[in-house]
């Protein structure tokens, strides 16, 4: 997702910046793609992606679509899609995400969730009707080659 | 029917020839109209409504950024479709509709391309481009969350729209208006600016954290006191545009 590029917080869709210099209190729900450098204390909510640079500090829980955390986090994290976590990063909390890269020397201090859907066994298995068909044609061309 | 307004300044012989090429290009365009001038015993808000009682669709405006501050606040929301001619070359205001300034601007005025723009609301007065804050100690309050800075030297400018430089997608059609807190810090060659945040919204609250009230300066003509309400009204305002306009 964000790749040593980043390539997913394109700075065309981006729609929230929280800087390093400025500090947010209470449950922050963002629409559009959000980058967080500063502090932020409390919930932290968005349907979109979530960038989490080297200088901000967060403690909350956090819930976005993807997200690069690069900074520190204190509060149970949920992804929905992909969470990239650099050496940088420090999150004190549960985490939770479908796809998950950790870069050797983050620190993680919670447990880590990965909700793992089995594949259902007839997926695999050929479908019985046109392994039948197969059979038929096979005999037929079998008893003509015969005859 | 098209209703002129000429700013009282224009009255000063520096502009008569600028006026009477205005004139002249206005009828040759086929967009003639009435002719009002404001003056000590006139004013705008008076002159506008008793156009629109004798049928004015279209006022045009001509004069310098203050005198659109003015007639912004007069005609937003009424069924009037509001025109421009600045009589300056450094109209942000115009530049942002894509207005050029002077007798080029009757061809946009006769283009007709109207749009409907947000405006800023900042305890009740209208804004188009944008209001700002400097070097104060405040919170912005958000709903269900608040935003503090934690340097001691900010720029905090409130944008309808902005330069696509601050904020890339910005537009004043998209129903939001955004916060961007900027801090400043001295460096060798006088001050920098360095990262910023954007925090779109459509409703704040800024409040002092000093006692001191502190001032908002709104379109760099009004200025507005702590504490402040600002939101988002969203197209407020039918004005001509033209095609260099920055915002589809």
């Amino acid at each position: 997702m964000f790749g040593k590029k980043e390539a997913v917080v394109s700075t065309k869709n981006i729609e929230t910046i929280i800087g390093p210099s400025v500090r947010v209190e209470g449950n922050f729900t963002g629409e559009g793609d959000l980058i967080i450098e500063g502090m932020l204390i409390g919930t932290l909510n968005t349907k979109n992606n979530l960038k989490i640079g080297s200088s901000a500090v967060v403690e909350a829980t956090v819930k976005a679509n993807n997200a690069f955390i690069a900074g520190r986090i204190k509060g149970n994290v949920t992804i929905k899609g992909r969470l990239e976590i650099t050496s940088s990063a420090v999150i004190v909390g549960d985490i939770k995400a479908a796809i998950l890269s950790i870069e050797s020397g983050a620190l993680i201090q919670g447990n880590v969730a990965m909700p793992f859907n089995e594949p259902k066994h007839d997926e695999h298995r050929p479908n019985p009707k046109k392994e039948v068909k197969r059979t038929e044609n096979e005999l037929a061309e079998g008893k003509l080659l015969e005859s | 029917m098209y209703l002129y307004i000429y700013d009282s300044f224009l009255s000063d012989k520096k502009y008569s020839d600028l006026l009477s090429q205005i004139e002249k290009r206005v009828t040759d365009l086929g967009i003639k109209g009435r002719i009002a001038r404001l003056s000590i015993l006139k004013n705008m808000k008076e002159l506008i409504t008793d156009g629109i009682k004798s049928g004015v669709q279209t006022v045009v405006v001509i004069g310098n950024a203050q005198t659109f501050a003015k007639v912004i606040n007069i005609v937003a929301g009424l069924e009037v479709v509001l025109g421009l001619i600045p009589v300056e070359n450094d109209n942000k205001i115009a530049k942002m509709l894509g207005v050029p300034p002077k007798l080029l601007a009757c061809d946009v005025i006769a283009s007709r391309i109207i749009k409907k723009i947000d405006l800023g609301l900042i305890n009740g007065h209208f804004f188009v481009g944008q209001a700002e804050i400097n070097d104060a100690n405040v919170l912005i309050e958000y709903d269900g969350y608040n935003v503090r800075p934690t340097t001691a030297n900010n720029n905090i400018t409130i944008y309808n729209f902005a330069d696509r430089s601050i904020i890339p997608n910005s537009t004043p059609v998209d129903g939001v208006l955004e916060v961007v807190i900027t801090p400043m810090k001295s460096g060798v060659f006088g001050k920098k600016n360095i990262t910023g945040t954007i925090l779109p919204f459509s409703k704040i609250k800024i409040s002092a954290e000093d006692e001191e009230q502190v001032s908002i300066l709104t379109d760099e003509q009004v200025i507005m006191k702590t504490p402040a309400e600002i939101s988002v009204a969203p197209q407020k305002l039918r004005v001509i545009v033209g095609p260099e306009r920055c915002f589809e």
